[in-house]
């Protein structure tokens, strides 16, 4: 129990190197090829590239705009109830979330156009998971304190439970086109094939305890509450199960939904890239703009309906006739008649975690050209947007969508080449789980061979434990920038 | 100094993630956790009109019941109860007087503990009673073991008399409030 609140504890708060979804150093980094990911119209440079399989694009990101695991476990004698009274709920709001996402790349790969060497195309698969819990804070000041003492009168709200998971395979192609010399545009599609989905996000509802219109105490709950899954169910019965068989039937489960064999959906992603000057580029993307149809394994969990009570009551001599020792169990059985639990297998569409990114850079300290030996066709052509300049600096805004509405995030970078061999970005976050988040990213190129990596929320990692957010990405490709 | 400049950032960056630093964690400090919930819940109401108790004689009590409660002697109850307090309410404007015997059952009809209440005829206000289970009260092996409550309203007075009160009734109440130690 202790180990496995422990890991719960590790991987929710970020002990482990996991990341939110904002991939603020790759973005625009058009020196890798992933960059085409989190913009499908960025400007690409290579003729052809392809990614190591597994391990052409791994990311792990965790966030935590409220508590740290440094800030509950770190040994520093204080009483560890008090510390969760302070630091947990008292300063936390339903506004505060936990949330992970990690991508593993099954591969990509992307080549020029033959035929039309202004297209640029691209495809592969990669793997993602992605959890956002929010924090339930009335509710845990309910099991916390209780209906009792001061808390009468009290209205808890039953909405502040806010839960949404996936993990998801996304087969994608995507199509990058040099429109002009200032203009590049892009779309990718997406086709989802669901490994499981969970999500319980419309909730409303409240109870509370007052003082009685008969009795002493009066409570009352109104709910309207929904958990929704898909896929869950399968992977917990084979779980509950636990045979010699277990981990071959999993494996069989989700090799089959990895490859199409669940829920299905569809996604778009689109963006630009335009030069407003020679020195001046804004751009912009839109992603995972799709939704799942959720229609096998579906399992959903109701509570709907609104229910008062005083306890057992009788009104003499209205109640006079009324025989029944079994008072007790007639109250429960009201209740439950009022404020009916149930459960079902309806379909239902899960939308994807919209994102959409938004930048603008300014290149300065020209350089040699990049593409004199690219073989890239439309690169190679002169033009007053082809020259390659050393240094970048520019802002750029990240928007996802989440349950409880945009999250937004803005980051202002530097961005160095060093010829074709380095290019290296540096940023400067903001966003609701940190105010101090500085980012380093690098990109090598030796021949063929391209690696990068790249590190957010540098200074967390002085106490990793005591870290609002981590996030680690990093891959390896083979480019081709020219015609051999 | 190309070199140098990425050889200080590929350190920067990828020495400091696998050597990055963590003050020193106690993850058993969990097992200090104290969550103590107080839960609050009326549990009887009983009224009666002065009518029917007059309707009733004295002979016998107007109202008798034993009613099933397991409340109490839920496994999550039973497990986690620390303390409690039962609040009883007595409230007379009828004009005799009144008693109540409440009695804990537990599953084979033994007396655990009983509460008796007797209030005079109106005025006389509000009868409160608070009893404590725990450690500054009675044992909490009383409401654990608790399967039913025996409720006996009876009439010490006359049953012809009214009172002039509006609507003169004598009404019961109970509630509790139990501490739990959910870990």
């Amino acid at each position: 129990m202790r180990l496995s609140l422990s890991l719960f504890s590790f991987m929710l708060l970020g002990i482990t190197p996991l990341l939110s979804q904002n991939k603020q150093l790759l973005y625009d980094f058009y020196e890798i090829p992933q960059s085409l990911m989190v913009n499908p119209g960025v400007k690409t440079m290579e003729r052809w590239h392809t990614g190591v399989p597994f391990i052409s694009g791994l990311s792990f990101q965790a966030g935590t705009s409220g508590v740290t695991v440094n800030d509950l476990f770190a040994n520093d004698g204080i009483d560890f109830t008090t510390k969760v009274r302070e630091r947990v709920l008292d300063a936390m709001s339903r506004r505060d979330d936990f949330s992970t996402t990690s991508q593993i790349e099954g591969f990509n790969v992307g080549f020029r156009g033959r035929n039309r060497p202004d297209d640029y195309y691209s495809f592969g698969i990669y793997g993602e998971t992605d959890v956002i819990v929010y924090w339930p804070r009335d509710l845990a000041i309910l099991a916390f304190e209780g209906n009792g003492g001061t808390n009468i009168g009290r209205s808890f709200d039953l909405g502040d439970l806010s839960v949404r998971g996936e993990m998801v395979n996304v087969f994608h192609f995507g199509i990058n086109r040099k429109m002009s010399n200032t203009l590049t545009v892009g779309a990718r599609a997406k086709l989802y094939s669901s490994i499981f989905q969970f999500q319980s996000i419309n909730n409303s509802g409240s109870f509370v305890t007052t003082q009685g219109q008969d009795n002493i105490y009066r409570s009352t709950i109104v709910a309207d509450m929904e958990l929704q899954t898909a896929g869950a169910n399968g992977i917990i019965n084979i779980l509950d199960e636990d045979t010699s068989t277990t981990q071959r039937d999993l494996t069989r489960l989700f090799a089959k939904r990895v490859f199409l064999g669940g829920n299905l959906g569809l996604g778009l992603d689109l963006g630009f890239s335009y030069n407003l000057n020679p020195q001046t580029t804004i751009t912009g993307s839109i992603l995972d703009l799709g939704f799942i149809y959720q229609s096998k394994d579906v399992k959903n969990y109701t509570l709907r309906g609104r229910a008062e009570t005083e306890g057992i009551t009788v009104f003499l001599p209205d109640d006079v006739n009324e025989i029944d020792n079994d008072l007790w169990q007639d109250l429960v059985d009201d209740i439950e008649e009022s404020l009916p639990y149930g459960e079902n297998s309806s379909g239902y569409l899960s939308f994807r975690p919209l994102k959409a990114y938004g930048s603008i850079r300014y290149d300065f300290g020209q350089g040699q050209s990049k593409n004199e030996n690219c073989g890239c066709g439309i690169n190679v052509v002169s033009g007053q947007n082809q020259e390659f300049y050393k240094n970048s600096v520019g802002g750029q805004l990240y928007l996802i969508k989440r349950p409880r509405g945009f999250q937004p995030a803005l980051t202002g970078f530097y961005q160095k080449r060093l010829g074709r061999a380095f290019s290296m970005k540096t940023t400067y976050t903001v966003d609701k789980y940190s105010f101090t988040n500085v980012g380093l990213g690098l990109n090598f190129q030796a021949g063929p061979v391209n690696f990068y990596i790249l590190g957010d929320n540098l200074l967390g990692y002085q106490n990793i434990a005591g870290s609002h957010y981590a996030s680690l990405q990093f891959g390896f490709n083979i480019i081709s920038w020219n015609d051999n | 100094m190309k070199r140098n400049l990425f050889k200080l950032a590929f350190a920067l960056l990828v020495l400091c993630l696998p050597i990055s630093c963590s003050e020193e964690q106690d993850f058993d400090q969990f097992d200090d956790l104290q969550v103590t919930p107080l839960l609050v819940s009326s549990i009887f109401y009983l009224e009666s009109t002065e009518e029917f108790i007059n309707a009733s004689g004295t002979s016998e009590s107007f109202y008798s019941e034993d009613v099933n409660f397991d409340a109490f002697n839920e496994q999550f109850v039973a497990e986690r109860l620390l303390e409690g307090t039962i609040i009883f309410e007595v409230e007379n404007t009828t004009s005799k007087n009144i008693s109540f015997v409440v009695e804990f059952l537990d599953e084979t009809g033994n007396i655990l503990d009983t509460e008796t209440f007797s209030i005079e005829p109106a005025p006389s206000g509000i009868l409160t009673r608070e009893v404590a289970y725990g450690p500054t009260g009675k044992s909490l092996d009383i409401l654990v073991a608790t399967s039913a409550l025996r409720i006996v309203g009876s009439n010490l007075g006359d049953n012809s008399s009214t009172s002039s009160e509006t609507d003169p009734k004598i009404i019961f109440r109970s509630a509790a409030e139990f501490l739990f130690e959910l870990q």
